[in-house]
């Protein structure tokens, strides 16, 4: 289970993270929103210890969280790849030398309808849709309890967006891992998260179950958020 | 006066990628242009623009991002008056304050390189551009989709508010049938460089007849997609 605990980060001057408690346990979905600048990708970058913590811990099974190996999927999918090593090598990649178990990869294809030829090609000759579930692949393939999203859907259309959505719910359904995702995204965080965490100005606002965000956020700034991902048709019915 | 343009198309690298096309928009009518990335909807965003200013037209175009818009090199002031030289129109600071009132943005410091606004703010400033002289037709290409949320719904009813009694036609280009749903009247469903359904928004969304829109409609809510 991760467990973020009284988390601040700081760059130079600015305090970016402020006392960020969470926890995620596996097969779970929490979605953390909220508008640019609100300490969302320092979050993940604090979770994957990629930004030193002064203050605060960030644990799987109260162990380092480094050592259960995260993984991450992020927003542009093409330029996460290397553009002169096809897919295939970028896949192995987490593996770390290891060998790659063949019917796992085949199995891991076919659940993220990944033709098996298309990991033979590069980065720029895959639509951003297919390289996107290519990064997810590369984020299964070494079976991490933990996966953390950064934004990504942003880069799809609406359709692939959603396809892409639910491609992500059935695998893990299969494999059992806790997802973190961080999107401004309301619909896709309604749809598929259990818990909603609403990110501003580094700090956690409000921690709400999904589907009850979508009725009645608990903090005025939730209600805004709600209200603008309405405006813009990202759900029909606001009660 | 009726905007039209026939005979639209595109050719890249051999491949047509925007088979001959026909677009007629009314005054003050808003136009939404749907498809999955690839189908062509940015091509024929251009080709329209680019045939329209043939025809003597005034058409402004509002690019996905305001990086497409702005010269980092130059001061938001400087970008105000090129816009307004393209109009033949002397500086008039009058009409500055009202797009900028409308637009929320009368408190951004035209001193400044377009990198000391913010990014909702400079997309706002390239909206305020475009309306200057307030054109025949508006061409949004996705408006949104470099914003946050709530920037980009605040942008969105801003330009709502400033066209309601204009004649100014909106043709809005997205990939996002929910946001081009709460704001137009008619829409046109692109799939492979081809204009394959164009119908009142209400007729498009109760009975889509082609596989694209079924798709798009299919898809446009995110807690009621199919199973």
């Amino acid at each position: 289970m991760l467990d973020v605990d009284q988390v601040s980060v700081r760059y130079s001057s600015t305090v970016t993270l402020r006392d960020v408690s969470l926890s995620l346990a596996p097969s779970r979905t929490l979605a953390v929103v909220g508008e640019s600048g609100a300490g969302k990708s320092t979050l993940i970058n604090a979770i994957l210890g990629l930004v030193p913590c002064p203050t605060g811990h960030v644990t799987w099974d109260a162990k380092p969280v480094r050592k259960c190996r995260p993984a991450l999927v992020m927003q542009e999918p093409r330029s996460a790849f290397n553009p002169r090593m096809s897919l295939r090598r970028s896949v192995k990649e987490p593996l770390r030398g290891r060998q790659l178990d063949e019917d796992r990869l085949a199995r891991l294809c076919s659940g993220l309808e990944i033709a098996p030829d298309l990991l033979d090609r590069r980065p720029a000759e895959v639509s951003i849709g297919q390289a996107q579930r290519v990064g997810i692949l590369r984020a299964l393939i070494a079976a991490p309890p933990l996966v953390l999203f950064d934004e990504p859907l942003s880069a799809l259309d609406a359709v692939t967006q959603k396809h892409t959505a639910r491609l992500i719910a059935q695998m893990q359904r299969e494999e059992g891992f806790a997802a973190l995702i961080v999107t401004h995204d309301l619909g896709y965080a309604a749809a598929f998260a259990e818990e909603i965490a609403v990110l501003r100005a580094g700090r956690i606002e409000e921690l709400t179950p999904a589907r009850a965000f979508v009725d009645a956020p608990q903090t005025a700034y939730g209600r805004t958020l709600r209200d603008a991902a309405f405006a813009l048709g990202a759900f029909e019915r606001v009660a | 006066m009726t905007i039209a343009a026939t005979g639209l198309s595109a050719m890249r690298a051999g491949r047509t990628i925007l088979y001959p096309t026909d677009v007629e928009i009314r005054p003050g009518e808003r136009v939404g242009l749907v498809g999955a990335s690839g189908s062509g909807k940015s091509t024929l965003g251009h080709a329209l623009v680019d045939k329209l200013r043939a025809q003597g037209a005034h058409v402004a175009h509002v690019p996905q991002s305001p990086d497409e818009a702005l010269d980092p090199l130059r001061s938001m002031a400087f970008h105000w008056r090129e816009a307004e030289r393209a109009r033949t129109l002397a500086p008039d600071p009058a009409r500055q304050q009202t797009l900028f009132n409308a637009l929320h943005i009368e408190d951004g410091d035209l001193r400044k390189r377009p990198w000391g606004w913010s990014r909702g703010m400079q997309q706002r400033f390239v909206i305020a551009m475009a309306l200057i002289g307030t054109p025949d037709l508006l061409v949004m290409d996705e408006p949104t989709s470099a914003l946050d949320p709530v920037v980009a719904a605040g942008t969105i009813d801003l330009l709502d508010a400033h066209l309601a009694d204009r004649d100014t036609a909106l043709l809005l280009i997205t990939h996002d049938l929910g946001l081009a749903a709460r704001r137009v009247h008619r829409l046109m469903v692109m799939d492979d460089g081809k204009i394959v359904e164009d119908s009142p928004i209400k007729r498009l969304l109760m009975a889509p007849m082609t596989p694209a829109a079924k798709a798009l409609c299919a898809h446009r809510n995110w807690l009621e997609l199919p199973c």
